[in-house]
């Protein structure tokens, strides 16, 4: 049950922070909420840790007449939360959302408090995690997402369920069904019937699924995922636990893009800065980027096109890279200078590739992607 | 054109026509253009002249207004109505009551460079006129002096081919009452009461820049209403002061001279106008002008020498013309005044220095006043009161200067919505009064004065200045509403805050008292200190206010 791995860390670190904020009220002393912050300029990157660590910035909020809203209801929301862990109870944010007006439908005295919006409770449960330094599913609040769509046909996955029982997945058994685990990497162990070389993530769940259908995984002793785009939390944890308990290499497939370089692959490999205090456990900092490298364009001939000027996703994507190779510490490392120099081809050339452009290669053999995939592993064809 | 007629063609007689005939024919010019305008006008008409009776004669005026339907009026869609004004002013010599009456142009105050509100003495002949072409009645008058023991009432008409005033029913009657002048006049027209243009706007704004007037007035559909004084004090109009020569034309100039017979040039410059001394007629002397000319009498100046004396005067830098002839309603009066014009909850008043515009002493004044009643409609404009010599002005808004003026100020940053270049919008009502010997009016109705630059920009920096004391209001409320939205904050979420603390601590009872005593303190020090800034920077914005309008009086000076 969610309540064995959150322990009692959370309520006791809440016990202690309401004890400290009552005791100052007592002696008429203004008490302070500290909470990390979590932002570009208090990341820290460590190429031996792998992702981006939160520094020692805080954002501190003092009670005062603009923040007492802000603090009496995340004092609310804390006791709501903290209902939940002890009954074991586990909800998304839009549930703890309508909980939260619930409860104040049934206690007029707490109407001050009522939440216009969703908006305005995630903004709180975000508060309370950043001031606990944990993530919100320590906090039984779940999103509804799962790791990416996986094929393979060495992996075995055994399930800790929330009532104690075991289930045992045999990925090989699934047909063309997909596994996709839910995001609670903690109850999840990783087995293998044979020995895996690898693990390709595809940034595309379209391509990967093409690439399973022509008998990719067949193929190879491999476990193949889709990353549906920006990675969510449930992708990353699973590429973490991939990488940590069968220590196979990660290869990452994907447009060559600036969007997808500071988005999506660096999100995958060290975390992002809005989410420094969980980069930890959902980041997979072995991940290599397989491609599209700038180098396969020229090789493989591959279709490029420029960057629109009208496609906003892009031009702001490019203008945040001009950023990151100035101020974000993850591609200034020099371990991560391959990296860097990619994003610096994109700004300098401003063109883009997709993924899908190795289909033009050999537009008659459908497995030309899987042979060029391959023989970039082999060749060493990656960053 | 008239006068071309006489080519072969015509055998028509050149006529002359008196100014009577003149004005019976073009009522139009001067007030009497629709049957609204008609009623408005005889009754603006004689509260003036009541108005400046009393003023003149040092009364504190007390003035009561009739008006009434009768029935149906002779002209097609008009009422037949009844105007009555009384009031309590020095009377009119009985021998005087046909000429200020039924004579047009027979004025005391023609060109004489006073800040009255009558200046040629067309106007209440006109309504005689008026009265006259549609009911066949002239102004039915009773008048008494303090020095007659009865009153005399008549009915005046004019006599439209002599320019005269007729008498007609004259008999001497019991009055009760020590003097004064009553004058009816029975009309053609259509009484409107609300809206601009409407007699009730005519009598607040009237009563708004006569602070010593007691008004009582009767209007149809309407009880009776008494609008006390807030002013013990009779305005003292300032005596004229002689002509600015930079404010002549030539014939004006020549025709001045014959007012002072045999005197030297020298003489007649010197006693004549404003602003001419020795030290003036000696850089004539420089300049060219020989000395004998300015030796010689002034009769026997020929037109040469008036003309070259003219020119070199006109080329000469004199000091602007004395602003002593000015009259001021001052900011006092004002603002007493403004509140009864109904709920007002704040207004700001200026009542600027007497300053010169096109060579002619003006002193304008404002009052922005905002209404209680906010149901107005958001995008609906202020309402404007203007006032020449403290006469309301109704119609023909968008030409007059006090309009140009206020169109031309930024209200937008004083808190107050605009459009570009519009009037402002809101519950507020913006009067502006000019009060001047001189005022160019651009009709002879005087319903608009005439937008020059340099007067514009004085109503524009009087405008200005009421803008800047509005917009000081209007932050404090804005902070005093921000306290006490923070008040109400705090005591809203403190209970809650201790009450969810307590709960996940399971604390007792004793702890929870402590804690919220404490935070009341906590909180309590903040809305002391939000007071503390809030003192601080009104403290700040007066200084900073009075360090600028002693710079503009410094600039001004």
């Amino acid at each position: 049950m969610a309540k064995a791995f959150v322990e009692d860390r959370i309520p006791n670190l809440s016990r202690e922070l309401c004890d400290r904020l009552l005791s100052d009220l007592e002696k008429a002393k203004r008490p302070v909420l500290y909470a990390t912050k979590c932002s570009l300029d208090n990341a820290l990157y460590n190429p031996k840790v792998g992702y981006l660590t939160p520094g020692k910035k805080k954002v501190a909020t003092e009670l005062n007449v603009s923040s007492v809203k802000k603090m009496s209801r995340t004092i609310f929301m804390l006791e709501v939360i903290l209902r939940n862990i002890d009954s074991g109870a586990v909800n998304t944010k839009r549930e703890l959302y309508y909980i939260a007006k619930g409860d104040i439908k049934h206690n007029p005295r707490l109407k001050p408090l009522d939440f216009a919006d969703q908006g305005e409770s995630d903004e709180i449960i975000d508060f309370i995690c950043e001031m606990l330094e944990c993530y919100r599913e320590e906090l039984n609040c779940f999103a509804n997402d799962r790791g990416g769509q996986t094929y393979s046909q060495q992996l075995v996955v055994t399930e800790t369920l929330t009532d104690g029982g075991k289930a045992v997945i045999d990925l090989s058994k699934l047909g063309t069904s997909p596994f996709q685990p839910k995001n609670r990497p903690q109850s999840l162990k990783l087995s293998a019937r044979k020995p895996i070389d690898f693990c390709l993530i595809v940034e595309s769940e379209g391509t990967a699924n093409t690439l399973v259908a022509n008998g990719f995984t067949k193929r190879h002793n491999c476990i193949l995922l889709g990353a549906q785009g920006v990675p969510s939390n449930a992708v990353r944890g699973w590429c973490k636990l991939i990488q940590d308990q069968l220590k196979v290499p990660l290869y990452f497939f994907g447009d060559l893009d600036a969007y997808t370089m500071q988005n999506i692959f660096r999100t995958l490999k060290a975390g992002s800065a809005a989410s420094l205090i969980r980069n930890s456990d959902f980041s997979a900092p072995d991940v290599k980027f397989l491609g599209v490298l700038p180098e396969d364009i020229k090789k493989y001939e591959l279709n490029d096109y420029p960057v629109k000027e009208n496609d906003a996703q892009e031009v702001r994507a490019l203008k945040k890279a001009a950023d990151a190779l100035k101020n974000d510490p993850f591609f200034q490392d020099k371990r991560n200078k391959g990296l860097a120099q990619i994003l610096k081809w994109l700004l300098e050339n401003k063109r883009r590739c997709e993924q899908q452009a190795y289909f033009s290669v050999d537009p008659k053999d459908p497995t030309m992607p899987e042979k060029i995939i391959i023989e970039k592993i082999k060749r060493g064809n990656f960053v | 054109m008239a006068k071309s007629a006489g080519s072969s063609k015509s055998n028509q007689k050149i006529t002359t026509s008196s100014t009577a005939e003149y004005f019976a024919k073009n009522l139009q010019q001067v007030g009497f253009s629709s049957q609204t305008k008609a009623i408005l006008t005889t009754l603006k008409e004689s509260v003036d002249n009541a108005l400046d009776a009393c003023e003149e004669a040092g009364v504190l005026p007390e003035v009561s207004v009739f008006v009434e339907k009768i029935g149906a009026g002779s002209i097609k869609n008009s009422d037949q109505v009844r105007v009555r004004v009384e009031d309590n002013g020095p009377g009119i010599d009985p021998e005087d009551v046909p000429k200020v009456f039924g004579e047009y142009l027979a004025s005391s105050k023609f060109g004489r460079g006073r800040c009255s509100r009558g200046q040629q003495g067309i106007g209440i002949s006109a309504a005689t006129t008026w009265a006259q072409l549609t009911t066949a009645s002239g102004a039915r008058v009773i008048t008494k002096t303090a020095n007659m023991r009865k009153a005399v009432s008549c009915t005046i008409e004019v006599d439209i081919k002599h320019n005269k005033g007729v008498v007609k029913d004259k008999e001497t009657i019991d009055w009760n009452r020590a003097q004064g002048t009553s004058v009816e006049f029975l009309v053609d027209g259509r009484i409107q009461l609300n809206g601009e243009a409407g007699l009730l706007n005519y009598l607040n704004a009237t009563t708004l820049v006569n602070p010593h007037l007691t008004l009582h007035y009767k209007l149809p559909e309407l009880e009776r209403q008494t609008i006390a004084r807030v002013s013990e004090q009779i305005p003292e109009i300032p005596d004229a002061v002689e002509p600015h020569p930079h404010t002549m034309k030539l014939g004006e100039f020549i025709a001045h001279s014959h007012l002072f017979g045999r005197v030297s040039a020298s003489a007649w410059l010197k006693k004549g106008f404003s602003r001419v001394h020795e030290g003036v007629l000696s850089e004539l002397v420089k300049g060219g002008t020989k000395r004998a000319v300015l030796e010689k009498s002034v009769d026997a100046l020929n037109e040469t020498e008036f003309k070259a004396l003219f020119v070199a005067i006109q080329n000469m830098k004199l000091m602007a013309p004395s602003t002593r002839s000015v009259l001021s309603i001052g900011e006092d009066a004002m603002a007493k005044s403004i509140q009864r014009l109904g709920a007002v909850d704040f207004y700001s008043v200026v009542s600027r220095k007497p300053a010169i515009c096109d060579f002619k002493p003006v002193q304008v004044e404002v009052a922005v006043a905002r209404l209680e009643d906010r149901s107005v409609e958001a995008d609906s404009h202020v309402q404007v009161l203007r006032f020449a010599n403290r006469v309301p002005l109704q119609f023909d808004k968008s030409a007059c200067a006090i309009v140009h003026a206020i169109e031309s100020v930024n209200w937008r940053a004083y808190g107050l919505g605009q459009s570009k270049s519009s009037l402002p919008f809101g519950p507020y009502i913006i009067a502006v009064s000019v009060v001047s010997p001189f005022i160019k009016f651009k009709n002879a109705s005087k319903e608009t004065v005439d937008a020059s630059d340099e007067l514009v920009e004085e109503i524009r920096r009087a405008l200005i200045q009421a803008g800047q004391k509005l917009s000081k209001h209007l932050r404090r409320e804005v902070k005093a509403n921000e306290l006490e939205e923070k008040l109400k904050h705090i005591e809203q979420f403190c209970p809650i805050l201790v009450q969810g603390v307590c709960n996940i601590l399971k604390a007792p009872a004793s702890r929870k008292k402590r804690a919220e005593e404490g935070l009341l303190k906590i909180l309590g020090r903040d809305t002391h200190l939000a007071k503390k800034e809030l003192d601080a920077a009104h403290a700040v914005l007066e200084q900073q206010e009075s360090e600028k309008q002693t710079a503009f009086d410094l600039e001004q000076e």
